[in-house]
């Protein structure tokens, strides 16, 4: 038999059995609660939810305009 | 393990610009090759594009001939500008989410010089006549053992952070992320074996071949774009993505259903009926992760678009993700044999494949790169006006190159379809909208050029220095969490 084909079932097992765990392990640690929370993750004290975190140069508008965008 | 952790007690700012400056060197290499290989194949699209409607134009010389310069463009949009572009956001995402420093910084910037190299070899070997003549796998084989071992670099970096990481909690785009370095090198590995290796021949290497590439867009862009958008939409806006819910279940169902898709490209093809049939129940299935994505974005969007004129990130991303959500209902529509009847072998195949790689993925890298180059150079971008002129050169390019094409195809399919219309006449017929896609070019050329001067700025550190060293432009919204 052609060694390729050990590789390709090899791979094949590998990546189903991978992808298996990491789902038996998301819902075993947890992952799938608490959405909120979890959507809240990438927020910190210095870069909180109500904060825009991106301005074109000189935080100006599109438009050429300045200024507080409160 | 070199993944050293940013300590705990750290002010958030602090981690952030240690995060970054760690990957200052591996991103911004990977950044600069692919802007230098979206610039290379842009001249070669435009040279394939004029070739369709004046097939006399530069036909000289045999390495200017359509059959190996239209190759070189898709194989330095894939390899070159988006997989090193992708590759690039990719670590710098993995390396914020998880709060670690990026690891295997020297040999991830050798990585980026190899893979270069690897491009550029494989580029040559096409245009003097040695490509394999399989899609999107057209560089000779042995070029496909330097991209996986570099595959493994990103891969081994990738999985270091993660087993580093400070944050419990897996932010989706993380669950992206892993499906792309995990699904990407397994599929070209696989690939390359398969058809290289000579196990998969006749109708099979075709199963292959689409298998591969219809997953390049779906298991390696796909997974790298939506990870960029639920990351940055959210933190640009300042507000979380509206239902989190949705945006796992859109995630493990794309894991589920797209890998299936592939043969949907050979409907009509003489593969046994429930091969294709497979292929299409994979594609209708996808509108489930799509409809999740696009409900996501939209409703965290709502009622914040005049946002769209403060950042340019946003407007990329936000284009990128409304054309995600275009062409991936027009995929699952297209896969359907009495849609296909009429599609496929038309322009409308290519405006659907641009749609995908271009409105979808290189919009979203664009508005990455706009977000993330300012964070490792400490530089703002040196011009609004090249920033407006790259976004309305590419947006209004893309929107006449994918009317255009769309159109153009769908008369040409129904004209095709009707044995009373001679063949040459059909061609004939399409020739407007092969010059509204040559139209559609210049109008992208400029737009890339215009960005391309500015990444030479930022990275030639032109541009005003910013206040903190972790912090672009950051502008206080009073109610922006709604």
């Amino acid at each position: 038999m052609n060694p390729i084909y050990a590789v390709v079932w090899g791979v094949v097992a590998l990546f189903g059995v991978t992808a298996v765990y990491g789902l038996v392990w998301a819902i075993r640690s947890g992952q799938m609660r608490d959405f909120g929370r979890g959507a809240l993750s990438i927020f910190d004290d210095e870069e909180p939810v109500g904060m825009v975190t991106d301005a074109f140069p000189g935080g100006q508008t599109a438009d050429g305009e300045t200024g507080d965008r409160s | 393990m070199n993944a050293a952790t940013s300590s705990d007690a750290a002010p958030a700012a602090a981690w952030r610009a240690e995060v970054d400056a760690s990957c200052a060197y591996p991103v911004v290499a990977f950044f600069v090759s692919a802007v230098f290989w979206l610039l290379f194949g842009t001249v070669l699209a435009l040279l394939a594009s004029i070739k369709m409607h004046t097939p006399g134009f530069l036909s000289g010389a045999e390495w200017l001939t359509f059959g190996r310069v239209r190759p070189v463009h898709l194989n330095t949009m894939i390899y070159g500008w988006g997989s090193m572009a992708g590759v690039g956001t990719l670590l710098w995402l993995q390396a914020r989410l998880s709060r670690v420093r990026l690891p295997l910084q020297l040999p991830l910037v050798v990585g980026c010089a190899l893979w270069d190299l690897g491009v550029a070899g494989g580029s040559i070997a096409i245009l003097t006549g040695h490509g394999t003549s399989v899609e999107w796998l057209e560089f000779p084989y042995g070029w496909s053992f330097l991209f996986a071992g570099i595959f493994v670099v990103v891969m081994a970096a990738s999985l270091m952070m993660f087993s580093a990481r400070r944050v419990g909690h897996v932010y989706v785009s993380q669950w992206y992320l892993f499906g792309a370095v995990l699904w990407f090198p397994f599929l070209y590995v696989m690939a390359n074996a398969l058809i290289h290796g000579a196990l998969a021949r006749g109708v099979v290497q075709a199963a292959t071949n689409w298998w591969f590439a219809h997953n390049v867009l779906g298991l390696w862009f796909t997974p790298i774009g939506l990870a960029t958008v639920y990351y940055l939409l959210p933190k640009v806006l300042g507000r979380p993505i509206h239902s989190y819910y949705l945006s796992l279940l859109g995630f493990w169902t794309l894991a589920l259903f797209y890998n299936w898709a592939g043969t949907h490209h050979l409907v009509g093809g003489p593969l046994p009926a429930w091969l294709i049939t497979v292929g299409i129940v994979g594609s209708v299935m996808m509108f489930i992760p799509v409809t999740t994505v696009a409900v996501n974005h939209h409703m965290t969007m709502k009622g914040h678009f005049a946002l769209l004129k403060v950042s340019p990130t946003l407007r990329f991303i936000v284009l990128g993700a409304m054309s995600y959500t275009v062409v991936s209902f027009q995929g699952s529509l297209q896969s359907l044999r009495t849609v296909n009847e009429v599609t496929h072998f038309t322009h409308y195949t290519i405006a659907h494949a641009h749609l995908g790689v271009y409105g979808f993925f290189t919009m979203v890298m664009f508005g990455a790169i706009y977000y993330i180059a300012p964070r490792l150079t400490g530089r703002e971008w040196s011009s609004p006006r090249l920033i407006k002129i790259h976004f309305w050169g590419t947006a209004l390019g893309m929107a006449v190159y994918w009317i255009g094409l769309t159109w153009g195809g769908i008369l040409q399919g129904l004209a095709m379809d009707n044995p009373d219309v001679a063949f040459l006449d059909v061609v004939r017929h399409t020739m407007p909208y092969l010059w509204s896609r040559t139209f559609a070019g210049v109008l992208m050329a400029v737009g890339h050029v215009a960005f391309a001067i500015l990444v030479w700025r930022m990275f030639t550190l032109k541009g005003r220095r910013l206040p903190e060293p972790a912090s672009a432009p950051v502008v206080a919204m009073a109610g922006g969490a709604q």
